[in-house]
């Protein structure tokens, strides 16, 4: 208790810059399995793979919680050098901001009760079939702009739609990998993956666009291809999602 | 659904109970920079002084007139890009400037509304007997308006207590900060801000009673 108060005195007494050789990394603190708390210790995916980028480049790595909204913001203010929030490459973002490599490859998942993963192995399988999505995602439009939508009879859920998977009530549910292999690890509803995902989509760190930003990117980028080569990559997502979603999907 | 996590809920509350210093910390020098601001807001208000006056009501109509979330913004993310050196401010920093300037537009017209109370012949008879405008404020009206203006002042003190809260958007992990997180990862929300909503509750009466005690020693002076 002492400590938050001389810390928040010393913060206000001081305005210090960062030093050269520390990566003040914003986080929400809020996303499960990447950044999350557990009596009050900072932990998740973001933390390990920060980490060990660190270890790699010799930095100081410096962990920032705030609320999802202000990332972005303190990111272009200068406050923090880069976001570790599971931040999707778009067009729009990279105008902005300089990217590191993706570390994280997510993309459109098909689930299907465990057993029926070789019957159903792919969207091409689900002709003929009712798949559940969730009301308010994209995943519904991503099925009805398949070739043969027609043939896909498409259910909106409100919730639970991975029960209703396992209960056999719809014969697969749709939505992006990385959450579905969290559903599948946390939940204790037979489930499984079905066949590869499709419509990728890269998440990476982004970086501030100039000169030091870059340089910082380019610093970073070694390590992740460092930690790809070595095997680190794949351990931390292992750890946190029981599969590898650091490698790119195959088309 | 699920009962409540009750064994859960007791795990949390040293991990909530932790960050009360910070909020109070924020709160207390805050409200106290928001005293001073806003009571010499009200006085050129009441005295109308040339110039700055009209200065005080556009302030006041701008930091009543916005939400307190939109000028910590403002404040935090948005001038850095006119003002490279705002970007020395932390969190803390920017929030406790963001809440004493926005509660003292509010605090500045409860003051200025409890002088304008007090009766015009207690200022005719100091100024009767010599008083300078300085002296006759200091030692006959603001007292007075200070008794009128306790329990006002006192609801802003609570308000901004609550307004910590959004020190999360600017970096700070407080009181409501940690609840976020700590059920971002066991998935139990309700435990979690039903443990930080009480505690909020518990510190707000605490100090209700210290209001309470407050309004009887500055109501002694009048009572019957």
């Amino acid at each position: 208790m002492r400590k938050t108060i001389l810390t928040a005195i010393l913060a206000l007494s001081t305005a210090v810059p960062a030093a050269a050789e520390t990566i003040r990394v914003g986080m929400s603190g809020g996303y499960f399995p990447f950044t999350f708390t557990k009596a009050d210790e900072l932990q998740g995916f973001e933390v390990d793979f920060l980490n060990a980028i660190g270890e790699e480049t010799g930095d100081d790595i410096e962990f920032v919680t705030m609320s999802f909204s202000g990332l972005i913001g303190a990111l272009e203010s200068g406050r923090i050098d880069t976001v570790a929030n599971q931040i999707t490459i778009t067009p729009e973002r990279e105008a902005k901001f300089a990217f590191s490599q993706p570390y994280v490859y997510d993309g459109v998942q098909v689930v299907v009760k465990a057993g029926n993963e070789t019957e159903i192995t792919g969207p091409e399988s689900l002709k003929g079939r009712s798949v559940a999505v969730n009301l308010g995602s994209n995943f519904e439009e991503v099925l009805r702009h398949l070739p043969y939508a027609d043939e896909i009879d498409i259910r909106t859920y409100e919730s639970n739609i991975a029960q209703d998977t396992a209960l056999g009530r719809v014969d697969a549910f749709v939505m992006d990998r990385v959450s579905s292999a969290q559903v599948i690890k946390e939940s204790p509803l037979p489930l499984a993956l079905a066949g590869a995902p499709f419509d990728g989509i890269e998440n990476a760190l982004p970086f501030r666009n100039d000169e030091e930003g870059k340089a910082m990117r380019d610093r970073v980028n070694e390590a992740i291809s460092t930690l790809k080569e070595n095997g680190k990559l794949t351990e931390i997502s292992e750890k946190w999602l029981d599969i590898d979603v650091t490698k790119p999907l195959a088309d | 659904m699920n009962a409540l996590d009750i064994a859960y809920m007791w795990d949390l509350v040293p991990v909530i109970a932790g960050y009360i210093p910070l909020t109070l910390f924020m709160a207390l020098v805050s409200m106290v920079l928001a005293l001073i601001l806003s009571a010499m807001l009200a006085i050129v208000r009441v005295l109308k002084l040339p110039v700055i006056d009209r200065g005080v009501a556009i302030f006041i109509s701008f930091f009543r007139g916005t939400p307190l979330l939109v000028q910590l913004f403002l404040f935090y993310y948005g001038l850095p890009q006119l003002f490279s050196f705002m970007t020395n401010i932390n969190g803390v920093t920017a929030a406790i400037i963001g809440l004493t300037l926005h509660f003292s537009a509010y605090m500045a017209e409860s003051i200025r509304g409890a002088i304008l109370g007090v009766d015009r012949s207690q200022w005719e008879a100091a100024a009767s007997i010599g008083m300078t405008q300085g002296q006759l404020l200091r030692r006959i009206i603001l007292p007075q308006a200070a008794r009128t203006a306790a329990p006002t002042l006192m609801n802003y003190f609570i308000d901004m207590i609550k307004g910590t809260s959004l020190a999360f958007t600017l970096g700070v992990t407080e009181m409501m900060g940690a609840a976020q997180k700590e059920a971002a990862g066991s998935f139990l929300y309700l435990e979690a801000f039903l443990v930080v909503a009480l505690f909020y509750w518990g510190i707000v009466e605490i100090l209700s009673v210290g209001q309470r005690r407050m309004e009887q020693y500055l109501g002694k002076a009048v009572a019957r």
